[in-house]
């Protein structure tokens, strides 16, 4: 009897901590009763209105701006939003394999090529709507409008100015030149933001010289790449590189970092848009669309709408530090005292077509 | 021959519910398989010339470095707080168990910060003394270091498994070696160690497997590996086919692997050799002795928990006002709703599944123990996508059955991502009571059927007892592995679920780990908690 009742008391623990984990859920579920109460009540509504009061986002952006964001939206409208965040590739294939059952209405990523993905996969719809045309220029959205570009991201060149003065600075391609052997510092290949940045050269330069040129490049490294963009700002202020390609936005988090010799390291260095006598400096967005098979089309184009309104693209800038697509929007301050600077001008949906491209040419010349 | 005929077969009870359990976890792995077999996409050249071959090397040398020195420290502490008495035994116990509450990417992100120029270290050295040394001394961006990453944060595995081996193996055989008058030395490696074989082997086996499929710490030190290739082709080329391909490959090496440890084993068993299970009595040590085990079994504390936790701390201190809200409850409960739910339907399987497999003879039982693995030697995100495939089929055939006006039911609930934690952990929880039964025997459940009880009733009487401690364990490394669990909870959780982990990586992945930190720490309270619990829960079970 007693081996008997050794077992039960481990069959009991198990359910203890089941009831308890149970317990939990419950008394989240109480908390969110009233929201979850109202968003029952509209799903039995759904059969009568086209539209429930929600829309459901796959977004790869998690930033607790945007929550705060899509809050304000539900404020406003009485819609509500639903978040699943996850990598761009993942959220893409689960759409894939949801299908026409699919319960997402708005995909949002920050990468054009992953746009241009969705779209090629046929997993988004056509949208028009007067606002969006106002409120993005053409060419930061989809020629079929079935993406629209919701905040900037501009790739620089940051230095450290002990060691290099302004006037050596030019251009991505003159990174390549001998003068900068072992002097380079730069994040590893599978980084979808240099992979959008090679794709842009091959746009602009064609693939041979921009192969040439990652080859000129990946010999100028001042260290295998490794880390993240604010690791290359570090080693520049470490000394191990003199010039480092990353985004600006990241400059602008160190500044505001809450670890303070990380704002001391973004103070030391200086941002330099390059190509601006030439092609442009490259410029990314982040950006939505309706999925192909939205429940809610109606509320998925007024949240992409209301995105791309002013005062939320003043909060992108203000809080997020990336550029407004909004042209009635100025840029935060921070991003202002950096600068106005030239934007390259291509198509970005060729940062997707030329995105396989670009990362076969990086591995080809080495770059890890 | 007595047991012949009693042994059951794939007809009985027990060995239809293991195989059809496993069958149902091999399914969505199956719904992957048949990608596998497609022609080779025009990146395949490519991908065979410039990934496989670079990463293939890199990547066994990570495996086969962080497996042997993972072996060499969890057998050593499982060894010296089993057999030997010194300070704080008692606390490093189960604290040794610690270092696996902290996912190894947020390890890698916490000594890079704390080694890094922005870093406690090199600020202290640099405005305090005045030192700017080279940044190579302080790099850890490099394979020994994700080599000491991974050992550091993994080798609780080993641990685990090898001391609930100690702690009810026969001690006779240790304590027979040291009347004998085998040095301590001697005793563990002549004794020790190949007794413990099985226990160490399914240990670092999931060591090796976590390192397989890691993406994150990998990718972050701009190390080439053969998950790199994965995601690379996955998400560059955007070619899941060739990515499913290569997740093929990898898993048919580990199962090759498995199965060859499997053979070469044979039959070599060492069961108990005496009705009489008693722990090990452990032996006081004094002196030098003493001071050179509290120092090796301390600094292994240090650095894999204490270090890295304070500096979670003081980050956590920086961000704490406007990163916690009063939503961290719900996350956390989330957090420990899917795993002790998904670790208690894993231990119940694989229960099921170990039981049947020891006691049945033949190709589908030995097949069956293996399959179980499966899920456990492809990276998570590839995993899900087999998932969503499955759950998607589900849910149309259930379409079909209600009529149109119904909508995905099961792919949209968090039932999706309790199955798919079952897949992917069940090979640590199953190697865990594989290990408790293989110490076991079978003497006891012969003797038990001998007596005339039937399979079930000595199931329950006798050989659930004598696990007792591999099923606790196995509950342990599965519950704290399912919390910080990424890759699957990130891409197949319903609508508004966030857990620790998820939080977490929102902040990690965009190199924001003083913000990262709240989330980190609350996935080791919670952790350390369960472990604590179940540590004292063991400990007053008279054995």
């Amino acid at each position: 009897m007693k081996i008997r009742s050794n077992w039960y008391l481990v069959m009991l623990f198990a359910v203890f901590m089941l009831v308890l984990a149970a317990c939990g859920s419950g008394e989240e579920n109480e908390e969110a009763e009233t929201e979850g109460e109202t968003a029952n009540e509209e799903n039995a509504e759904e059969a009568d209105n086209e539209d429930s009061q929600e829309v459901n986002l796959y977004t790869s952006r998690h930033y607790d701006t945007d929550d705060a964001l899509y809050d304000q939206f539900t404020e406003e409208t009485g819609i509500e939003v639903n978040v699943i965040s996850g990598n761009a590739d993942e959220l893409i294939e689960r759409l894939e394999r949801e299908g026409e059952n699919t319960e997402g209405d708005v995909f949002i990523t920050s990468d054009a090529g992953r746009l241009h993905r969705a779209k090629e996969a046929d997993l988004l719809q056509s949208v028009e709507s007067d606002v969006l045309h106002e409120n993005i220029p053409e060419n930061f959205r989809d020629t079929d409008n079935q993406w629209f570009g919701l905040t900037k991201r501009a790739r620089v060149i940051v230095y450290h100015p002990d060691r290099v003065s302004e006037e050596e600075l030019s251009t991505y391609e003159a990174l390549a030149d001998e003068e900068w052997e072992g002097r380079v510092l730069v994040r590893p290949a599978d980084n979808i933001y240099n992979q959008s940045l090679v794709a842009s050269l091959i746009s602009i330069n064609g693939t041979e010289e921009t192969s040439a040129w990652a080859e000129g490049l990946v010999n100028n490294f001042a260290r295998t790449p490794k880390g993240g963009d604010r690791d290359q700002a570090k080693a520049l202020a470490a000394g191990e590189g003199d010039v480092a390609i990353m985004n600006t936005y990241y400059i602008g988090k160190m500044l505001n970092s809450a670890e303070e010799e990380e704002v001391n390291v973004a103070e030391q260095l200086e941002i330099f848009f390059p190509n601006q006598e030439t092609t442009g400096t490259h410029v990314n967005v982040s950006g939505a669309g309706v999925t192909a098979n939205a429940p809610n089309p109606e509320n998925a184009v007024k949240l992409i709408e209301f995105l791309s309104s002013e005062e939320v693209q003043d909060e992108f800038s203000e809080a997020n530090y990336e550029y407004p697509v909004n042209p009635n929007v100025e840029p935060a301050e921070l991003l202002q005292s950096w600068g106005d600077f030239e934007e390259q001008d291509i198509d970005l949906t060729q940062l997707g077509e030329n995105n396989t491209q670009a990362l076969m040419l990086m591995n080809e010349a080495g770059w890890q | 021959m007595k047991f012949k005929h009693i042994r059951p077969t794939t007809t009985s009870g027990w060995g239809a519910a293991a195989v059809f359990l496993v069958a149902i976890l091999i399914l969505p792995t199956l719904f992957l398989l048949v990608r596998v077999f497609q022609p080779a996409s025009e990146n395949w050249d490519h991908i065979r010339e410039f990934m496989l071959k670079d990463y293939f090397v890199d990547t066994i040398s990570i495996a086969v470095w962080t497996g042997l020195f993972s072996v060499a420290v969890g057998t050593t502490l499982a060894w010296l707080v089993s057999a030997y008495d010194f300070p704080f035994r008692k606390t490093l116990k189960w604290a040794l168990l610690l270092p696996l509450a902290i996912p190894p990417y947020i390890g890698a992100y916490t000594y890079h910060g704390i080694l890094d120029y922005t870093g406690v270290v090199q600020m202290t050295l640099r405005n305090t003394f005045g030192l700017e040394l080279s940044q190579a001394y302080f790099d850890i961006m490099h394979i020994p270091g994700a080599v000491f990453i991974f050992t550091i944060f993994l080798y609780p595995y080993v641990y685990a498994i090898t001391r609930a081996f100690f702690a009810s193996q026969a001690t006779s055989l240790i304590e027979s070696a040291r009347v004998l008058g085998s040095g301590p030395v001697q005793t563990f490696f002549r004794v020790v160690l190949p007794v413990s074989r099985a226990a160490i082997v399914a240990g670092v086996s999931l060591v090796v497997l976590e390192v397989l499929n890691d993406y994150g710490v990998v990718s972050y030190f701009g190390i080439q590996t053969f998950s790199t290739a994965i995601f690379q082709t996955w998400f560059s080329f955007g070619d899941i086919d060739a990515a499913i391909k290569l997740a093929g490959i990898l898993m048919a090496i580990v199962m090759f692997i498995l199965l060859l440890e499997k053979f070469l084993r044979g039959r070599r068993k060492f069961s108990y050799s005496t009705t009489k299970v008693k722990p090990l009595k452990p032996v006081r040590l004094y002196g030098w002795k003493k001071a050179v085990v509290v120092g090796y079994t301390g600094s292994v504390f240090l650095l894999g928990f204490v270090i890295p936790v304070v500096q979670l701390l003081y980050w956590a201190a920086l961000t704490f006002d406007y990163i916690f809200t009063k939503e961290f409850v719900s996350y956390i409960w989330n957090s420990t709703f899917v795993a002790s739910v998904s670790a208690a339907a894993i231990v119940v399987i694989a229960i099921l599944v170990a039981n049947y497999t020891r006691m049945a003879k033949g190709i589908v039982p030995a097949v069956t123990a293996r399959l179980t693995i499966l899920g456990y030697s492809i990276p998570g995100a590839v995993i899900a996508v087999g998932v969503i495939s499955f759950f998607i089929f589900l849910d149309e055939q259930l379409m079909t059955m209600l009529g149109a006006s119904s909508s995905l039911v099961l792919s949209t609930s968090v039932v999706m991502l309790l199955f798919a934690y079952v897949i992917r952990f069940m090979a640590i929880g199953y190697n865990s009571i594989e290990s408790g039964f293989e110490k076991v025997g079978m003497k006891f459940t012969e003797a038990s059927r001998t007596l005339g009880m039937g399979w079930t009733e000595t199931f329950f009487k006798v050989d659930v007892k004598l696990i007792r401690p591999a099923i606790f364990s196995g509950f342990i490394l599965v519950f704290v592995d399912i919390l910080k669990e990424l890759p699957l909870t990130l891409i197949l959780r319903p609508f508004n679920f966030e857990t620790l982990s998820t939080m977490a990586y929102r902040y990690a992945n965009d190199e924001m780990i003083q913000e990262a930190a709240v989330a980190s720490l609350f996935i080791v309270m919670v952790s350390g908690i369960a472990m604590y619990l179940f540590h004292t829960f063991i400990e007053k079970e008279p054995n």
